[in-house]
This record gives C-alpha cells, sequence and structure tokens, in this order.
C-alpha cells in the first residue's frame, strides 16, 4: 500500500517575520513589545492546538528567541509528553533582544552569515536549547542550510539526523514578487525530501562517502507547475499562501486548491515505489491577528483549521501517516538507497491549460521535461558537478545559494519567442524540403512507466504538418539511475509518404548562470569530437560554428560550474554540430543532424559530468 | 494633506499583483482612496476589491475539486 507522510512543523516565534513590521505600522521598532511576544506565543499555542485536536502530532521547532521564554519552553516540555511531539530546533527566528545586543546585527538567515558567525550562532544556539531541555535535538533547519553549515552542526551535534534544508524554486522570482526585497535565492533544490551531499546541499549523495549524514526536507511541498512560473509562496502546502495567492472563494472562503495540492502529492506515489511526502510549516506571523494583506485573522484561522482537518481525515482513513521529523529521517533512510531518484510527472490543476511537467531529481541532475513543449527539456542543473559553492558574508556568493542551471526557459528564453533565436532548451527540429518544426510547438501528453533501473517517459505522438508531408512522430525519454544521462528517442511512427525522408536536428541550447543575468562564458570551451578530426572552438562570442559528420560526440566545458555536458547520438546519417554564442545571444548550441525514413529512430544521450 | 496610513486590512495593489509583486497599498483618507507607491494605481475599496476579482480570472480551475483518479499516469 502507498505510504503518504506528512511532517506538521510549528515554531513558537517570538518576534514573526512580517509581524513586528505589519502591527508595529506607525510605530517605532522594538522587538522586545509584551504584545507581540504574547501574540506570538498564542498563534502558536493555536496551531498546535489546530493539530492536535486532528489527531496530528508536530514537529515544534524551538526558535533561539523561544529558548528565553519559559512558557513557550514548558509547553514544548508538555505537548512532547501528552503528544508525542518532537522537541527539535530551528536557525529561523533567531531575531529577538537577546540575539540582536550579542551578535550587533539585523541578519537573521543563518546562511547569509560568515561562517564564523555560524559557527558561533549554533553552539550558542544549541547550547542554549541543551541548557533547556537537558538534551540535544534531532532535527534542525531554516529556510536555507549550506552545506558547510550542515557539515559543522552535523560534527558538532551528531544527534542531528533531519532538517528543513531548501525552500523549492525560491529565488529570483520570490525576489521579485517582494519588491527586489527578500534575498532568498535557492532555486535548483529538490522539491521532496533528499540526502545532501557534504559539499552541496541542493546536490544529493550518490553513496555514502557523499553523505552530509542528515535527511533533508524542503520547506513547503510546492506546485510543481505553478512555483515554477510565478511566485512561489502562493503555491505551497501553506494554507496562508495560498490565500497570499487569492486562491479562494471570496463570498464562501472555500479553497479547494489546497486539497488539489496535497492530492497531487499524493498522487505522486506512482512514480516512486509507493511513497509521496508532504509538508506542512506555517511561521506564526502568516497568523497574525491584524490579518495579512486583504484576508482577515478570521479567513487565516479557518483556512489553518480546515488544513489540519484534511490532515486528519486523510489519517483517519488511513491514507496518511504523521510523522515527526526524527521519525521521518529514520524512515526515509530505511526506505532510499542513494541513487534512487525522486520523479514527479505534475499536472495544472489551477490554471485549466492542461499542461504537464514532469520532473526528475537525482545525484546527478534534475531535469524537468515540458509536454507542452514537445517533451523539450526546460531545466537542467548538473548536480553530477557537485559543486562547492559556499554561501554567506566572506564568501562569493553571499545570498546566493541557487544551484546552477545549464538551461532555464524562464530566466533565459527557452524555446525562441523574441529575437534572436532560441533561448536555453534541449528539444529536436524536424526538417523536409526547406520547411522546419520544432516539437516546443507540438503539445503532447506523456505516461511514466519503471522498467527496472529506468524511469521512462512515453509520449504520445505527435502530428507534424509539412505542404506535402504529414509525419506522426513519437518521443521516449529515458532517465536510467545512476548514469548521469537522459536518453531521448524519436522515432518515426507513420508518414503520409513511406518513402520519404525527413532531417531531424537534436539541439541543445545551454548557458550557465542562477538568474535572470548572462554571465561570461568566455572560459567555456565548444568540442566536436570525431576520429582524427576533432575541433575545439574556445568561447570568443564570435558566432563560429562547427560540425563533422559521424561525429562521436559534442560537447561543452562550462569551468564557472565544473561541468562538462555531453551529446552523442545513434541514428542513420549522423553529424555533430556545436555553435558559439555572440554578445546578444551568448548562449552554445550543440546538437546532432541525422536523416529518418519511415519506422527509423534517432537517439540521443545527454550526459553531464563534474569538469576536473 | 496627512500622510498615507494602512487599513485595517493592507491591501496589496491589484495592477501589481497582476505582473507578480505583492506592493501594500496606503489609505489616503482624505480621498477615501488607496494608493501604490510603485505604479499609478489608485482606487476606492470597491474598486480594489472588483480587480482583485479579476486577477483570479487566471485561475479557471481553483474552485474545482479534482479527484485523485483523475491524474495522469
Amino acid at each position: 500500500m502507498d505510504k503518504f507522510v506528512v511532517n506538521i512543523i510549528h515554531r513558537p516565534e517570538m518576534v514573526p517575520e512580517y509581524a513586528e513590521k505589519v502591527t508595529g505600522h506607525g510605530k517605532a521598532e522594538d522587538i522586545g513589545r509584551k504584545a507581540l511576544l504574547t501574540e506570538s506565543l498564542d498563534i502558536f499555542k493555536t496551531q498546535q492546538r489546530c493539530a492536535h485536536e486532528n489527531g496530528l502530532k508536530t514537529t515544534i521547532q524551538m526558535t533561539y528567541a523561544s529558548l528565553f521564554n519559559d512558557e513557550a519552553v514548558a509547553l514544548a516540555k508538555e505537548h512532547h509528553e501528552k503528544y508525542g511531539d518532537e522537541i527539535a530546533l530551528t536557525l529561523l527566528g533567531l531575531p529577538c533582544k537577546e540575539f540582536r545586543e550579542k551578535y550587533k546585527t539585523k541578519d537573521f538567515c543563518i546562511w547569509m552569515f560568515s561562517m564564523e558567525d555560524k559557527k558561533a550562532i549554533v553552539r550558542d544556539v544549541f547550547e542554549k536549547f541543551h541548557e533547556r531541555f537537558g538534551f540535544y535535538p534531532e532535527s534542525t533547519g531554516s529556510y536555507y542550510m549550506d552545506a558547510e553549515l550542515i557539515n559543522y552542526i552535523k560534527a558538532q551535534y551528531p544527534t542531528v539526523k533531519c532538517a528543513v534544508a531548501t525552500c523549492w524554486e525560491e529565488g529570483p522570482k520570490a525576489y521579485h514578487t517582494c519588491n527586489n526585497s527578500w534575498y532568498t535565492f535557492m532555486d535548483g533544490g529538490p522539491w521532496a525530501p533528499w540526502i545532501p551531499s557534504k559539499v552541496n546541499t541542493h546536490a544529493p549523495a550518490a553513496n555514502a562517502a557523499e553523505d552530509s549524514g542528515i535527511v533533508a526536507i524542503p520547506h513547503l511541498s510546492r506546485d510543481l507547475l505553478a512555483c515554477y512560473d510565478g511566485n512561489g509562496s502562493n503555491f505551497g502546502t501553506h494554507p496562508q499562501n495560498v490565500l497570499r495567492g487569492m486562491i479562494y472563494d471570496t463570498k464562501t472562503w472555500e479553497f479547494p486548491y489546497l486539497y488539489n495540492l496535497i492530492d497531487q502529492y499524493r498522487h505522486l506515489a506512482k512514480y516512486n515505489n509507493g511513497y509521496s511526502y508532504n509538508m506542512m510549516f506555517v511561521g506564526p506571523g502568516w497568523m497574525n491577528k491584524m490579518g495579512r494583506w486583504e484576508a482577515p485573522y478570521e479567513l487565516l484561522l479557518k483556512s489553518y483549521e480546515e488544513g489540519c482537518a484534511y490532515y486528519g481525515k486523510l489519517k483517519k482513513e488511513g491514507k496518511l501517516q504523521d510523522m515527526t521529523m526524527s521519525e521521518f529521517a529514520d524512515y526515509y533512510r530505511s526506505k532510499k538507497t542513494y541513487t534512487e531518484p525522486e520523479c514527479a510527472l505534475w499536472n495544472d490543476i489551477l490554471y485549466g491549460s492542461e499542461k504537464q511537467l514532469f520532473w526528475y531529481c537525482d545525484p546527478y541532475m534534475r531535469a524537468c521535461v515540458n509536454m507542452d513543449q514537445g517533451g523539450a527539456i526546460v531545466d537542467l542543473r548538473p548536480y553530477a558537478a557537485k559543486l562547492e559553492w559556499p554561501v554567506g558574508i566572506g564568501t562569493e556568493h553571499i545570498q546566493d545559494a541557487s544551484y546552477p542551471f545549464l538551461i532555464q526557459e524562464k530566466y533565459r528564453a527557452g524555446y525562441f519567442t523574441h529575437y534572436a533565436g532560441e533561448g536555453t532548451v534541449r528539444s529536436a527540429k524536424v526538417c523536409y524540403k526547406g520547411e522546419e518544426v520544432d516539437l516546443c510547438l507540438c503539445r503532447t501528453k506523456a505516461h511514466f512507466s519503471q522498467n527496472g533501473k529506468d524511469r521512462v517517459l512515453t509520449l504520445d505522438p505527435v502530428d507534424i504538418e509539412f505542404e506535402d508531408l504529414t509525419v506522426k512522430l513519437q518521443s521516449v525519454i529515458t532517465f536510467t539511475e545512476g548514469s548521469s544521462e537522459i536518453k531521448i528517442d524519436r522515432k518515426i511512427v507513420e508518414m503520409s509518404d513511406p518513402a520519404a525522408k525527413v532531417d531531424i536536428q537534436e539541439y541543445m541550447v545551454a548557458c550557465y548562470g542562477t538568474t535572470e543575468y548572462t554571465e561570461d562564458m568566455s572560459s567555456l570551451k565548444l568540442r566536436v569530437e570525431a576520429k582524427g578530426n576533432s575541433v575545439d572552438i574556445p568561447y570568443e562570442y564570435k558566432c563560429r560554428e562547427a560540425s563533422r559528420e559521424g561525429a562521436d560526440s559534442v560537447s561543452c566545458v562550462v569551468p564557472p560550474i565544473k561541468t562538462l555536458v555531453t551529446l552523442k547520438a545513434e541514428g542513420p546519417e549522423k553529424a555533430g554540430f556545436v555553435r558559439e554564442g555572440y554578445a546578444f545571444s551568448p548562449m552554445f548550441t550543440l546538437g546532432y543532424t541525422g536523416k529518418l525514413h519511415d519506422k527509423e529512430v534517432f537517439t540521443t544521450w545527454l550526459k553531464v559530468e563534474r569538469a576536473d | 494633506m496627512a500622510q498615507g496610513r494602512k487599513g485595517r486590512l493592507n491591501y496589496r495593489c491589484p495592477a501589481c499583483f497582476m505582473r507578480d509583486l505583492d506592493i501594500d497599498m496606503f489609505y489616503d483618507k482624505d480621498k477615501d482612496e488607496y494608493y501604490c507607491l510603485r505604479c499609478q494605481f489608485t482606487g476606492n475599496e470597491a474598486e480594489v476589491l472588483a480587480m482583485n476579482e479579476q486577477i483570479k480570472k487566471k485561475y479557471k480551475v481553483m474552485l474545482k475539486r479534482i479527484p485523485l483518479e483523475d491524474y495522469e499516469d
């Protein structure tokens, strides 16, 4: 039977994000206000009540501030005894009088501090926790936990086995939504629990040597289509985020989207050997008595009560298992192998577009396949590089914790829509007598199957109409566990003229980066590998091209992200090519051309590796 | 003219929301209108609420409960 696990996490945040500024509008800042502290604890009590009334256990993530509050500590102990809640420790909620006086800063995101400060804060917070409870926690977290931070915590406090370690696709989109004021850049990570590698939190460990020693969970379970395109904070298993997105009936205050979102996560068990996961983690600032934006407190409360009630109902029906974070870590370790991928064939459940995305994540890559663009790969993160990427003050990436992409259609154009050719995307073009059709324009649907180590995405065949020829073509995309490769078969299923021959051009347009803005490509090197006839193009933005008939491979080394990306092919009359970008369109292209008769297949393998 | 204030409910600018921006509006009691600091939107409460309903039109299946069986596999 499928197992759907939920973690419900509450934090007594004595000075909730948003609340001080919102409730305190028109007053000078005072984070020690008694009214603020009292209200914050009341919200925590309400959240706990909502969970317990529905038979759900929680993980209580004590904040630093709450460790100075006797009532919060007593409540945690009482609920641990009475309901089996786990008493854990979060690195969110640092702001309080004691913290400000000690660290002389208003910074509050643990991954943005200097390493020296991270260590001092961790020691401070963990020792304070021990002083109040007499043991060290097994679970911790923040919005993001960088690898150096996790490694330090695990070395100093080996009891820790679970952490909230990223917030899926919270990056430039969230920054923009907050009028460029919310500096949480952490795109490119897993959407579901994973075992982080010691080198880069977002990249899952491939083996025991790479294992950071913890199980990571995402901050919220997010809509894998809506969040990819829009503001992530509107579309997650955070009832007030759904209200933030205005995804509710104004008159009845009904919000079925939240339940559809939870249900679609339940459905993901079909792609993950019978297991699926949800987490709900609502900071108290979102249940402010003053309301939040246009949502009054009564609606905020209703959404949380009913969200918990839905999880409780599923539990009563035997369709959900609630766990604390540390319980989940044990369960996850017992069922998961390092190389087992996480898969999600995700449907639009909000806009009525019937669009479908497939997300794949393993220790070597995270990829997104867009069925609305004929099975094009529209996002690709080369985890195989296990890129060292320290973050925080004193590093090269003070705020930017995102894992770099090779392909990201939203930030770097995707299929041609504007001026200078394609942006980043992995697709194919079919050509006949001077006409050319890109599969990105062939909308289709996919079906998932698992065959041993292969996760196979079989797309419904699409019709390509030329002036005097119709071609029915099918794409099959295979992810082989542990291979670091994506195999794509293009098969001509049928042609209106069985004797016709069409050209196929498999291509990948790529670059590197973490934001919308281009990076310096000067250190990249393109190569066509062909026996005795290889050619290299060191990047100089000169718009050069090279091709070789029968090429063994085409590749690009991307030194800034220590990644080698290679394309190989098998098929009739294959020829490999590379294209250098130019200043106005700086992306590079790797590709193969071939020729196909009816029933023939052209196969490519896209591989990502660490370059050094 | 007195300074802008936030109301009991802090309406966001509906014009900015349509472009994925959460911008708190302020209220001018002399004109009985909300105004956006970032864009040129101004409107009374009824206008804000009406535009909020327009926003929701992009969520075509927002109120449809989808049975688990409907998901593709």
